[in-house]
């Protein structure tokens, strides 16, 4: 049996405002990954932690980075205010996440089963 | 012709080394040449000096670049413009920078760090320069032939025309304007030598890199490069395409710190001295930045490192 407490066996809900749409981070995939996954595209930049463009809210439960993070691309203030790089962070617990005022999920696999609204 | 020669290294952060190495090193096919703690000296199979990229630990962007000039006497000259034109220069010494002789400083209107030097201790190619094979058989992945330009933002591309024609003898190849009769300068392909471009800017924040390029052969070494970005997982932000300004053939991707390279080849036209300057309109600027799709991706102007 796999252990559920291992991380490489995690699986957390990530819930995405403004659409309130639910998916699921496996194992250790990036925010950015489970999103892809499951067919959701939203604002990003380089994929890989550099240009801040992914940056995501934070509302609830944590995350940790899988590659350290410059100053110059999520700072010290910005941290404290819940922002997040989603190309990097990990959940280790449920999250709930909100996009970037203006920005919107879109769809770009269609014919997979959509992503649950409601409570998982 | 300016006495600047060309981009000879470009001196990059990256937040992990060993994955910059990979990358750098097996993706693209650099050869590692000296490593010191936090830091990592690369060059290409066809370059000939001692290295073209400086990878140094720790953050992300662009720490410098150095461009080779012909002798001390045109450093000094620059040295001097460069004063007269406003902006700060200073000295460094032989040995600062690994193998590389003394020369000049300059922080361009742009706050970009570009270095001035003539030395720089001469390494060969792999494929040496007596009766050389066509390219080296242990080349790996990408097999890049050189660094060959770099592209920066900047608050007021013309101004950084301005100082890089005036002051280092570049020629303008090509630029986007916001209109013909009111050309404001909202990008510049600037030329030291006969090729489109040795650097450019276009409009965004100061200090920043957009990307920088590996030259290589042909359109077919383009296909086969994004073949590798595939297998080896490397995000690509465009292409294979072909850009309206310059012509070149190319695709823009990440390194593991999320610093923009691109892989390009073609060199569609020499920049002589008499080159009538192309100006391109800003409602024609997609199809000057991507000629086929004709329209810009969110990445081209918001991706900075």
């Amino acid at each position: 049996m796999a252990d559920p407490r291992d991380p490489k066996h995690a699986e957390n809900d990530i819930t995405v405002l403004p659409d309130g749409l639910h998916v699921t981070a496996v194992g250790e995939e990036t925010l950015l990954k489970a999103l892809g996954r499951a067919g959701l595209r939203y604002r990003v930049g380089c994929k890989r932690g550099g240009c801040g463009v992914c940056k995501l809210h934070l509302l609830a439960g944590e995350i940790r980075y899988e590659r350290p993070i410059a100053e110059s691309v999520l700072s010290d203030d910005e941290r404290v205010e819940g922002i997040c790089l989603s190309c990097r962070a990990v959940p280790l617990t449920n999250v709930v996440v909100e996009l970037q005022e203006g920005d919107r999920l879109r769809r770009v696999l269609g014919f997979l089963t959509t992503p649950s609204k409601g409570k998982p | 012709m300016s006495k600047v020669i060309r981009l000879g290294y470009v001196h990059l952060r990256v937040t992990d080394l060993e994955e910059s190495r990979n990358h750098y090193s097996n993706t693209l096919g650099m050869e590692v040449v000296a490593s010191e703690p936090g830091k990592l000296y690369l060059k290409c199979w066809d370059e000939w000096d001692h290295h073209s990229l400086v990878l140094e630990e720790g953050g992300v962007g662009l720490v410098k670049l150095g461009y080779k000039v012909e002798s001390p006497e045109a450093v000094t000259e620059f040295e001097q413009r460069a004063q007269r034109f406003g902006v700060t220069t200073g000295r460094f010494s032989a040995g600062e920078n690994l193998t590389v002789g003394e020369g000049v400083r300059i922080t361009l209107p742009s706050e970009h760090n570009i270095e001035l030097y003539t030395e720089m201790e001469y390494a060969g190619t792999e494929t040496g320069a007596i009766n050389p094979e066509a390219w080296p058989r242990n080349v790996r992945g990408v097999g890049t032939h050189w660094i060959d330009h770099a592209l920066m933002p900047c608050e007021d591309p013309g101004l950084n025309e301005r100082f890089l024609s005036e002051v280092l003898d570049f020629k303008t190849a090509e630029r986007v304007v916001t209109s013909m009769e009111e050309p404001e300068v909202i990008g510049t392909w600037m030329s030291c030598g006969e090729s489109p471009h040795d650097i450019a800017f276009i409009k965004g924040p100061n200090g920043k890199l957009h990307h920088f390029a590996y030259h290589l052969e042909d359109w077919s070494s383009i296909l086969k490069a994004g073949d590798i970005f595939a297998m080896d997982d490397v995000p690509i932000d465009i292409g294979p395409t072909r850009h309206g300004i310059t012509r070149g053939t190319t695709i823009y991707f990440f390194d593991p710190a999320g610093n923009r390279n691109e892989v390009f080849a073609g060199l569609g036209y020499r920049v002589q001295h008499d080159f009538p300057t192309i100006n391109w309109t800003v409602d024609h600027l997609a199809k000057g930045i991507f000629y086929h799709a004709r329209e810009l991706n969110d990445a081209f102007t918001s991706v900075f490192t």
